[in-house]
């Protein structure tokens, strides 16, 4: 029962933590296709006639939506205090605008040529709220000022506030209309990309390599290549966290071991018994490779079931472990999830449940193995 | 001449002491015919189990060979026929504690993968004496209960030869007597050969031959 238990609690803690990585991986590579777009299209300089370009992309079956984006830096400030802003010029009518979910104050349809939507990290910079006005100086204002014109920096009202979660995208972002954003940059019709919507973002890298054949000087780059070292650095924890609890289960094996060594022990007599009786050496190690291959299999089974009950109530139980040591909302507060993610993957629990049964076969084997190998006149005798 | 079901030729064992090697068997010949009945008896420490366990099986000699009869098969070595040439009887029962004394029995004869035993199983506990005593576990029945079941369970696979251990050594007199009376009785009714080896020289007389292990040498009492 002892086994039982300890195999199905190296289960569940392999694959509470194999599922709960995954949801953490998935979230990440939503958020970083909601907030850069399945595939951004972009060139060595602002493109020429977006609209065109933007018209041919969404003519492909692949493409869901296309629109233009500008970016650039900027100074923003509000009386004392100013930061960098990293300023990108979106249209506000466009329908697929996944930022208006991550609104945090105020409200995205407000945005107009006279406001802007921040970061909350820029927001809390300038000690601003919605409905605060704060002014922008683009670099082309500088160049102005150079010349010696007096510019006057765009003034703004913040409309809207939004965490993402992406502390590079939260702590610097403005969001501005693309009408007002080429204004303040001189741009003309001019973009500094496009980003799509595709119908299968997990075909991005297929679907950018083949929407970039024949556009000369355009790069379409997927959303796995944008932050792939980010991406690379969720694989190798979720791989380091499997070799961790890897270790658990073998732990977990090796107590199924001294159990059923233990147990062999204890039946020496009844061991020897069996052989004077005609049991053969495949008896007595079927019996006891069975009994650890059962001992994993209901361990196994036990996992699966500890694992359901420990994501389902989640919550709860973060909800203790944050008030037991005082953390706050970890998951709210340093990832902007509403609650744990999960993402179940069949293979790790294929993985994990045959894994599980090989290891604790394998361990009842071994003092199987030594049980058959005895005397049956040295084990009555020593019982 | 009945035809000899067990046959051992210079049979040797001997044990670490810290002296050296203790030859307990020097060379010891045996032949049993079926249907016959041999008493052993010796000292402690003589040799007597040993020299049991060497025809059964259980013990590997350092010298000398050990052959069962097997009709179909010639002589066989013991080893490979655990279970159908050779059926045991130990002192203290070594009964599965977890089994009841019909799944005993039926025990021993699946174990050699034979099935459809089990009305067999409550033939042999019914001549034993047992018929109303079949789903009692070991620790329900007194110790010459227990017996035996022992005794059926050595006859269920209707082995050539039953090897018996001192049967009646944990025994009281009384209760070791019907024992042995019962033990002799199936053995001659099934003719089924019987190597008994035992300290009583009372019960040793009820054999057919009585042998004397002194020296490591087996000679006639």
């Amino acid at each position: 029962m002892v086994s039982i238990l300890g195999v199905g609690l190296g289960v569940a803690a392999l694959l509470v933590v194999q599922t709960v990585m995954n949801g953490f991986g998935e979230e990440h590579r939503l958020r970083i296709r909601e907030s850069f777009g399945d595939c951004v299209v972009i060139a060595k300089s602002p493109i020429e006639g977006p609209d065109v370009l933007i018209a041919r992309l969404k003519a492909d079956p692949e493409v869901i939506s296309a629109s233009a984006y500008t970016e650039g830096p900027a100074l923003a400030r509000r009386g004392a205090f100013s930061g960098v802003a990293f300023v990108r010029g979106t249209d506000p009518l466009a329908t697929d605008q996944p930022v208006r979910q991550y609104v945090v104050a105020g409200s995205f349809d407000g945005l107009d040529d006279g406001r802007v939507i921040l970061g909350i990290g820029l927001a809390r910079t300038l000690r601003v709220a919605v409905g605060d006005k704060i002014e922008v100086w683009s670099p082309v204002m500088a160049e102005q000022a150079e010349k010696g014109k007096a510019p006057l920096p765009a003034s703004l009202e913040v409309c809207a506030i939004v965490r993402t979660g992406f502390t590079e995208v939260d702590d610097r972002a403005a969001i501005i209309p693309l009408r007002r954003f080429r204004e303040l940059w001189s741009l003309g019709e001019r973009a500094h990309g496009v980003t799509l919507r595709l119908k299968d973002p997990a075909n991005a890298v297929a679907t950018a390599a083949r929407l970039n054949v024949g556009k000369a000087g355009l790069n379409f780059i997927p959303w796995q290549e944008i932050k792939k070292n980010f991406l690379e650095a969720i694989r190798f924890e979720k791989t380091m966290l499997f070799f961790l609890m890897f270790i658990i289960t073998l732990v977990a094996s090796f107590s199924i071991g001294s159990t059923l060594f233990s147990a062999v022990i204890r039946r020496t007599r009844e061991v020897g018994v069996l052989v004077a009786l005609g049991a053969q050496r495949w008896h007595l190690v079927g019996l006891f490779g069975v009994q650890g291959l059962l001992i994993g299999a209901l361990g196994t089974a036990l996992g699966f079931l500890l694992t359901w009950g420990i994501l389902y109530f989640r919550e709860g139980i973060l909800d203790l472990i944050n008030s037991l040591f005082g953390n706050g909302d970890m998951v709210a507060n340093v990832y902007q999830f509403s609650k744990v993610p999960l993402h179940y993957d069949a293979m790790d629990f294929v993985v994990a449940a045959a894994f599980t049964l090989i290891v604790t076969t394998v361990a009842g084997l071994v003092p199987a193995l030594w049980a058959a190998g005895r005397k049956p006149s040295e084990a009555m005798r020593d019982a | 001449m009945p035809k000899v079901v067990l046959q051992a030729t210079g049979l040797k064992k001997s044990f670490a002491s810290p002296n050296g090697p203790l030859a307990v068997l020097r060379a010891v010949d045996l032949v049993v015919h079926a249907g016959e009945s041999i008493s052993i008896r010796g000292s402690s420490g003589s040799g007597k189990t040993t020299l049991l366990q060497l025809l059964g099986g259980l013990e590997t000699p350092e010298g000398g060979e050990v052959f069962i009869n097997q009709v179909e098969q010639g002589l066989v070595t013991p080893r490979k026929l655990l279970g159908h040439g050779v059926g045991f009887v130990f002192q203290n029962y070594q009964l599965m504690p977890e089994l009841t004394a019909l799944e005993n029995v039926v025990l021993a004869a699946k174990i050699i993968g034979r099935s459809q035993v089990e009305g067999k199983a409550r033939e042999l506990l019914q001549l034993v004496g047992l018929g109303d005593r079949l789903r009692h576990l070991p620790s329900q029945l007194s110790g010459g209960e227990c017996q035996r079941v022992a005794i059926a369970r050595a006859l269920i696979n209707e082995p050539a030869v039953i090897l018996a251990d001192e049967p009646t050594g944990n025994l009281d007199e009384t209760t070791g007597k019907e024992v042995m009376k019962l033990l002799l009785e199936v053995v001659a009714q099934r003719q089924t050969a019987l190597v008994l080896v035992t300290h009583s020289r009372e019960f040793a007389e009820k054999a057919s031959r009585r042998l004397v292990l002194a020296g490591g040498v087996l000679s006639s009492a």
